[in-house]
């Protein structure tokens, strides 16, 4: 067999192959994790979470923004979503950083960088398994107050 | 004796009276919702004062000093629009509180035992009480209330 029909019949092959390989970009969108949207912000200048409890899906892809709604105090505020039972050592823990989560703390899932009043920032992370987790904010002295509880559902 | 019987009818009217004008002064002030979160904020973070002593983390105390200062100035921005003999009287009262917290701020730097931090924060929450008494019942905040958010995430 000639190399020049060799070549043909791999062009023929690889021109059946696109409208495949096209339609297998289409479905591999569909079973990509759902995305999910999550907006939290801080009570005005006071130190509660407004939603105090979210809820998503397992799995899902949570893009989350957090905003400090305060107009008068300097407080910095952030928001940390970690396992179960894990809120209180946690926030202990970052009482001696003032405040700063470890990005290598494995008890956390998400966090979002301290903000002043006004500021917005975000986060994603894939939801964990389905229970309840905390989240917080590690300021020093602010979790006993500002804190709330992530729902992730089957 | 008819003098006597007309004591206690008299004191019931004042009462009625007293009982209804406090809303309507309330609802004269120019700022009223700020007002009422200033006094809110005052006594947050007058709370975290004693929660910063308690856990002694003196070195957060001068930072909830600059915080108190700020809710300070959130109620003379509530005021702003106040005659100006009601804005003396709060000053003279939020002068007088901010100073006690400005002294349990001081006393920090060199703090390891939280008892007489503790003994200044109760004399300053009397001082912040002095200013709450310039405004109605119904604006101020109860400390013994507790916050929005609660202990969700925390263990029950």
């Amino acid at each position: 067999m000639s190399d020049s029909v060799l070549s043909r019949r791999r062009l023929l092959l690889g021109s059946l192959a696109l409208p495949f390989t096209i339609s297998g970009c289409g479905r591999r969108l569909t079973s990509d994790p759902q995305v999910v949207n999550l907006f939290i912000q801080s009570d005005g200048d006071f130190l509660a979470f407004r939603p105090d409890e979210m809820t998503c899906r397992t799995g899902a892809m949570v893009h989350l923004t957090f905003h400090h709604s305060g107009k008068f105090l300097s407080a910095l505020h952030n928001w940390v979503l970690v396992m179960p039972d894990k809120m209180e050592v946690v926030d202990k823990d970052a009482e001696k950083t003032d405040g700063e989560i470890s990005p290598d703390d494995s008890r956390v899932i998400a966090w979002v960088p301290m903000c002043g009043k006004g500021e917005t920032v975000m986060t994603q992370f894939i939801a964990p398994a389905p229970g309840d987790y905390p989240f917080f904010c590690s300021t020093p002295g602010h979790a006993v107050d500002m804190n709330g509880i992530l729902h992730v559902t089957p | 004796m008819k003098g006597r019987k007309k004591i206690p009818a008299v004191l019931a009217s004042i009462g009625f009276v007293l009982m209804f004008a406090a809303p309507i002064w309330a609802a004269q002030l120019k700022s009223p919702d700020t007002v009422k979160t200033a006094l809110r904020l005052l006594v947050q973070v007058s709370n975290d004062f004693k929660r910063q002593i308690t856990n002694k983390n003196f070195a957060r105390v001068p930072h909830e000093y600059m915080e108190y200062t700020e809710a300070a100035d959130a109620l003379r921005m509530g005021i702003k629009d106040e005659p100006a003999d009601f804005k003396a009287k709060v000053e003279t009262r939020l002068k007088a509180a901010v100073a006690a917290y400005q002294k349990i701020s001081d006393m920090s730097a060199k703090a390891t035992d939280p008892e007489p931090l503790m003994a200044e924060h109760a004399k300053a929450v009397t001082a912040m009480n002095a200013v709450f008494d310039l405004f109605p019942a119904d604006m101020r905040p109860d400390p013994n209330l507790p916050p929005p958010g609660g202990r969700r995430g925390g263990k029950q």
